[in-house]
C-alpha cells in the first residue's frame, strides 16, 4: 500500500476512535445532565424572603414619583392615573382624554366617596378582536382606539373602545377579577423595585444593570396572580445567569410596591412558570428552613433554638440567659375560639356545621344560652394538623425604649387563614420577648377578624420553666404572703388581686435557691399595648413526657367556657412540690367591634392612596417573667 | 496534489462526522430527557360494578354517592329525578369522614377514610381501616385495619384511595401515612377481599388516587401523586402490579394534585385535581376540583391537557 494510504488509514482510524469515544462522553453526560436538570440542587431551587423592613420600595425615585403623581391626583379628586405622553402616540392622547371623560369609563373610580386607585394601563389602536359588532360597524368608517384601566381596589379591568375621530366612547367593558398587561410605566417600576432589592443585590452576588432583566410576556401567560392575595397586582420579572444555567425569578407586587418574595429556576422558561407563586414558594422557604430544623439563635446574653411545628406555633427551646437554664419549651397549642348565641332549645346539631374550613362545635347551655366555635391550631403550612398556618417565617426584631436604647429583642411568628380578614378568618402571632435584664415575656396576639363581635378567645399557652436543678416550685401570692403548690391545681384570675408590688400574682422558684427562679407578672394593661388584660385561668401539672412536650393535636373544648383543657392533666393531682413542673397559661378575651372601641377585631380599607388594605386592632395577653434576683 | 487527496478525503470525513456527532443538538438533548412511557391505547371497560341491593329495594337505581362532608358526615346518596332526594343514615356517621368509594360485582360498598378539617384522637386511627357498606344491608362497618398504616400530627393522612379490580376480584388501595417533607413513603396495597390479607405492596409512592386501566394486551394501575401534578402508571404483570411508576403526563398546574382519574373514552382520561399538602384539607366539594381531560395520542406516545368548557 502507499504511504499516503496507510497515512489516511491510520488517520481514518485514530480519529475514528476519538470520534468514537467523545460522542460515548457526550451522550453520557447528556443523560447525566437530563438527571441533575429533573433534580435540581438546592441551590437552584433556593428561595429568598425579604426582610419585612426592606419591603417599602419608597425610596425608589420611579416609585416616590409615582406616588407624587398619585397624590396630586387624589388632591384633584381624581384617582385614575393616565398614561404619560411618552407611551402615546397623537391618536393615543385624544382617546385617554376622551376615556377620562366619561362617567362610564370611570363609574367603578369611587365608592361610598372614597376615592378607588386605577391606573391606565393601554391606550392602542383597536383590533378586530377586541370589539363586538356594534363597535365593529362603528370603527369601520373611523379610527378606534382601546383604553384599558386597572382598578387596584376591586381588582378589576375597564376596556372602553373609543372613537378618536367622533372624540366619543363607543363602548365599556368591565372584566371582575381580571388584571390587564402592566403600562411601560409599571414595567419600569417593577424593575427597579426588583433592581434595587438588598436580597436581590446579594443573590446576585452584585448590583444587577436593568439590561439583566427581562419582563418578555410577564404577565401574558400567568393564569392568576401570583402574589398570595390573587387581587394584587403582580408581576415577575427575571434575572438570567446563563453561566450557571438558571433565573432569579422576583415577584414583584406592585399593589403594594414591594418585592414579594424571589426564587432561583432553571433558565429555557420562556414564560412565568406556575410554580412562581407567592404562597407556593413561601411554603418552601418556611418549611425547608423553619419546620424541618432548629434554628440556633445567640442575642444579649440570651440562647435558645426554635422552629415551627405541626399544630403548636412557634416554639421556643432550651432557652438559657447568660448559661444559667430558663426553660426547656415555651408556645401557645391552640386557639380556643368561642361565640355566644340564643336559641338553645332550638338548635339542631344533627348535621355537621362549617363556617370558614373550620367544623364547628356547639354546647348548649343555661337559659336557652349556648356557645358555638372550633379550635384553631397554628402550625406549618405543609404536613401538619393546622389550619390558621404560618405566612412568612419567624421575624427577629431589637426593641427599644424611648431613649432609642435598646432593652432586648423578640421573636415573632404570623399565623393566618388565607382568606383573612373576610369573615371568620384568623390571624394570630406568636411573640417571645428577651429582655437584656433577664426578663422575657409571652405573648399571644389576635389581630381578628372572627365572624362576629361576642367571640372569646383563650389562647392556651404551655411555660415548661426549668430551672438549673430542673426542679421547680410553684406559688401564688395571696394579698400578703405566698402559697406554694404542693399538688396540680389550676387558678382563675379575678383580674383584680392584690399583687405584689402591684406587679407579681405567681413566682415559680428553685427549691434550692429561692432567689433562682421568676415572679410571674400577668397582664393587665400595663404593657402599654391597649390590652385589655388576661382575664387568666393558671395551671400547673408535673411534667410529662406525653402531655404536650410533643406537638399537641388540640386541647380541651372551644366552647365549654368554664373548661380550658389542661384541667385534664391536673386529674391526678399529683405532688408538683419540688419536682419538674410544667405551667399552663389560659387568658380570656372578649372582642368589640363597636366603632372606636374595636379590640380583636379587622376590616378591609381603602387606604389614602385608593388602595385595598386592612385595619387591625389587635388584643394582646401573655405574663412576663421577671427574675426574682432582679 | 494527488498524494495528499486520500488524507484530505478522510480529514474531511472524519470532520463532517464529527461536526454532527459531537456538536450540541438541542432536539438529541430532549430525546434523552422527555423519555416517555409507551402506554398501549385504553378504552372505557364496563364496570362489573352493581347498585347496592338495599338501595335497589328502596327504589334507588341511580345514585350519586356524596363523600364531601359539606352536608352530611360520612356518606349520603343523592337520588331522584333532580337527585334532590336524599338518604343518609346517622349510624354513617360513626366512622367520621370518608373520602373515597369503589363497588364491587356485588353491590357492597368499600370505602377509604379522610381527615377533615379538624383531628380528634380519635382520628389517627380511623385512618387504619378500610370501611365496608353491605349490599344487602347497608350496614357501614370497620372492614379491615391495617396496622403498617401510621398517621401522626405531622401527617394526618392514612388509606386515601381505593379501587376494585373487577377482572381478579381485588381491592387496591393506597395510604400516604409516614410520609414527610423530605420522603416519600406510602404504600400501594393489593388485597384479597375473600381472605383480607395484603398480597401485594408497593413501597414509597404516594397515590393520592388510583385506578384500574385496561389497553390492548395490557393493564395497568394508573394513579394520581400526592407529592406533584404528575399521572402515572404501574404495569400489571399477571396478577400483581409491578413496583415501577411511569410517569405519563402532568397537568398543567403545578399547585394541584390529581384527586380522581375516570376512562371517558378511547384513549381519554378526566381528570379531578385538587390543592393538596398533607395538611387538613376542607376542600372536597364540585367547585374546589379543577378538571382536565387527558388526551393520548399512542402513534407518537404523547399527551394533551385540556380544560373541558363550561
Amino acid at each position: 500500500m502507499k504511504n499516503e494510504y496507510k497515512i489516511a488509514l491510520a488517520l481514518l482510524i485514530i480519529g475514528g476512535l476519538a470520534i468514537g469515544g467523545l460522542y460515548y462522553k457526550k451522550s453520557h453526560k447528556s443523560v447525566k445532565v437530563a438527571t441533575v436538570n429533573k433534580n435540581l440542587d438546592s441551590s437552584d431551587k433556593k428561595v429568598i424572603m425579604p426582610d419585612t423592613d426592606e419591603q417599602s420600595a419608597a425610596k425608589i425615585p420611579a416609585v416616590e414619583e409615582y406616588l407624587a403623581d398619585l397624590k396630586k391626583l387624589y388632591e384633584k379628586g381624581k384617582s385614575t392615573l393616565p398614561l404619560q405622553k411618552s407611551e402615546l402616540d397623537n391618536n393615543g392622547v385624544v382617546a385617554q382624554n376622551v376615556a377620562l371623560k366619561s362617567k362610564e369609563f370611570l363609574s367603578d373610580t369611587k365608592m361610598d366617596n372614597k376615592l378607588l386607585h386605577n391606573d391606565i394601563m393601554r391606550v392602542m389602536p383597536a383590533i378586530s378582536a377586541t370589539l363586538d359588532d356594534k363597535s365593529k360597524k362603528e370603527c369601520k368608517s373611523s379610527v378606534c382606539y382601546v383604553v384599558e384601566k386597572y382598578n387596584y381596589a376591586l381588582n378589576s379591568t375597564t376596556r372602553a373602545i373609543v372613537d378618536v375621530k367622533a372624540k366619543r366612547v363607543v363602548s365599556v367593558k368591565r372584566y371582575a377579577n381580571s388584571q390587564p398587561d402592566i403600562s411601560a410605566r409599571l414595567t419600569n417600576i417593577a424593575k427597579e423595585i426588583a433592581l434595587n432589592n438588598p436580597k436581590v443585590i446579594k443573590e446576585l452576588g452584585h448590583t444587577p444593570t436593568p439590561s439583566e432583566i427581562s419582563m418578555a410576556n410577564v404577565r401574558s401567560n400567568l393564569e392568576q396572580s401570583p402574589c398570595e392575595d390573587k387581587n394584587h397586582l403582580c408581576v415577575a420579572p427575571t434575572f438570567a445567569d446563563h453561566k450557571k444555567e438558571r433565573a432569579l425569578w422576583a415577584i414583584v407586587d406592585l399593589t403594594d410596591l414591594k418585592l414579594a418574595i424571589a426564587k432561583w429556576a432553571g433558565l429555557g422558561k420562556t414564560y412565568t412558570p406556575a410554580c412562581i407563586d407567592e404562597r407556593t414558594l413561601e411554603n418552601r422557604y418556611i418549611m425547608k428552613n423553619f419546620c424541618q430544623k432548629d434554628t440556633n439563635l445567640t442575642k444579649f446574653g440570651w440562647s435558645m433554638k426554635y422552629h415551627l411545628t405541626g399544630s403548636d406555633g412557634l416554639e421556643i427551646r432550651d432557652i438559657k440567659y447568660k448559661g444559667k437554664s430558663v426553660a426547656r419549651s415555651l408556645k401557645i397549642v391552640d386557639w380556643h375560639v368561642a361565640y355566644k348565641g340564643l336559641g338553645a332549645d332550638k338548635l339542631d346539631t344533627t348535621e355537621p356545621v362549617m363556617m370558614a374550613g373550620h367544623r364547628v362545635e356547639f354546647i348548649k347551655g343555661v337559659n336557652n344560652e349556648y356557645t358555638f366555635g372550633y379550635n384553631d391550631a397554628m402550625g406549618c403550612p405543609m404536613f401538619s394538623t393546622s389550619v390558621v398556618l404560618a405566612f412568612n417565617g419567624p421575624q427577629i426584631k431589637e426593641i427599644k425604649d424611648k431613649n432609642g436604647k435598646v432593652t432586648g429583642f423578640y421573636i415573632v411568628q404570623d399565623f393566618r387563614n388565607p382568606k383573612w380578614p373576610m369573615a371568620c378568618n384568623y390571624r394570630y402571632e406568636n411573640k417571645f420577648i428577651f429582655n437584656k435584664d433577664g426578663s422575657f415575656r409571652v405573648v399571644a396576639i389576635n389581630m381578628g377578624r372572627g365572624c362576629s363581635d361576642k367571640a372569646i378567645y383563650r389562647p392556651v399557652m404551655r411555660l415548661d420553666i426549668k430551672l438549673s436543678d430542673n426542679k421547680e416550685r410553684f406559688a401564688l401570692y395571696n394579698g400578703k404572703d405566698w402559697d406554694d403548690w404542693q399538688i396540680e391545681q389550676g387558678y382563675r384570675s379575678t383580674g383584680k388581686e392584690k399583687m405584689l408590688d402591684d406587679k407579681y400574682l405567681y413566682k415559680v422558684f428553685s427549691p434550692e435557691d429561692a432567689n433562682e427562679g421568676y415572679y410571674i407578672e400577668p397582664n393587665r394593661g400595663q404593657f402599654h399595648d391597649n390590652s385589655r388584660g388576661d382575664n387568666e385561668d393558671v395551671y400547673v401539672t408535673k411534667y410529662k413526657e406525653d402531655e404536650g412536650n410533643e406537638d399537641l393535636l388540640t386541647l380541651g373544648s372551644c366552647c365549654k367556657l368554664d373548661y380550658d383543657g389542661p384541667e385534664e392533666y391536673t386529674k391526678d393531682k399529683e405532688l408538683i412540690e419540688n419536682t419538674d413542673t410544667v405551667i399552663w397559661y389560659v387568658p380570656t378575651i372578649q372582642n368589640d367591634d363597636k366603632a372606636g372601641e374595636e379590640y380583636c377585631w379587622a376590616d378591609s380599607i381603602i387606604d389614602k392612596n385608593g388602595n385595598p388594605s386592612v385595619r387591625v386592632w389587635p388584643c394582646i395577653v401573655g405574663p412576663k417573667f421577671v427574675p426574682i434576683s432582679n | 496534489m494527488k498524494r495528499v487527496l486520500p488524507i484530505l478525503v478522510v480529514l474531511l470525513l472524519l470532520g463532517g462526522v464529527g461536526y454532527f456527532l459531537l456538536n450540541d443538538s438541542p432536539k438529541v438533548e430532549k430525546k434523552e430527557i422527555a423519555k416517555t412511557f409507551k402506554l398501549k391505547e385504553f378504552n372505557r371497560v364496563r364496570s362489573c360494578a352493581k347498585i347496592p341491593q338495599f338501595l335497589y329495594s328502596l327504589g334507588i337505581k341511580r345514585p350519586i354517592i356524596d363523600l364531601s362532608q359539606m352536608h352530611y358526615k360520612g356518606i349520603a346518596f343523592y337520588y331522584g329525578a333532580r337527585f334532590n332526594k336524599v338518604l343518609h343514615k346517622k349510624e354513617w356517621e360513626v366512622f367520621d369522614a370518608l373520602g373515597t368509594y369503589t363497588i364491587d360485582n356485588y353491590g357492597n360498598i368499600y370505602l377509604t377514610p379522610n381527615p377533615f378539617i379538624s383531628v380528634r384522637p380519635s382520628t389517627f386511627n380511623l385512618q387504619k381501616a378500610i370501611y365496608k357498606m353491605d349490599s344487602k344491608s347497608g350496614k357501614l362497618s370497620r372492614w379491615m385495619v391495617i396496622d403498617d398504616v401510621k398517621p401522626n400530627p405531622t401527617n394526618p393522612y392514612g388509606l386515601i384511595s381505593i379501587v376494585y379490580d373487577c377482572d381478579s376480584g381485588e381491592l387496591i388501595a393506597s395510604s400516604i401515612d409516614e410520609s414527610n417533607y423530605k420522603a416519600q413513603k406510602g404504600v400501594i396495597y393489593q388485597i384479597n377481599p375473600k381472605t383480607k390479607t395484603i398480597i401485594n405492596r408497593i413501597d414509597g409512592f404516594d397515590a393520592l388516587t388510583v385506578n384500574i386501566l385496561h389497553a390492548k394486551g395490557a393493564k395497568y394501575l394508573i394513579a394520581g401523586s400526592a407529592r406533584d401534578n404528575g399521572v402515572y402508571t404501574f404495569t400489571f404483570k399477571g396478577d400483581k402490579i409491578d413496583s415501577k411508576a411511569n410517569k405519563l403526563f402532568e397537568i398543567p398546574n403545578p399547585r394541584l394534585r390529581v384527586r380522581k382519574i375516570r376512562v371517558i373514552g378511547k384513549n381519554r382520561l378526566k381528570i379531578e385535581a385538587i390543592k393538596f399538602n398533607y395538611s387538613l384539607v376542607a376542600e372536597t366539594n364540585k367547585k374546589q376540583r379543577f378538571v382536565y381531560i387527558a388526551t393520548y395520542n399512542p402513534t407518537n406516545s404523547t399527551w394533551s391537557i385540556a380544560e373541558p368548557k363550561r
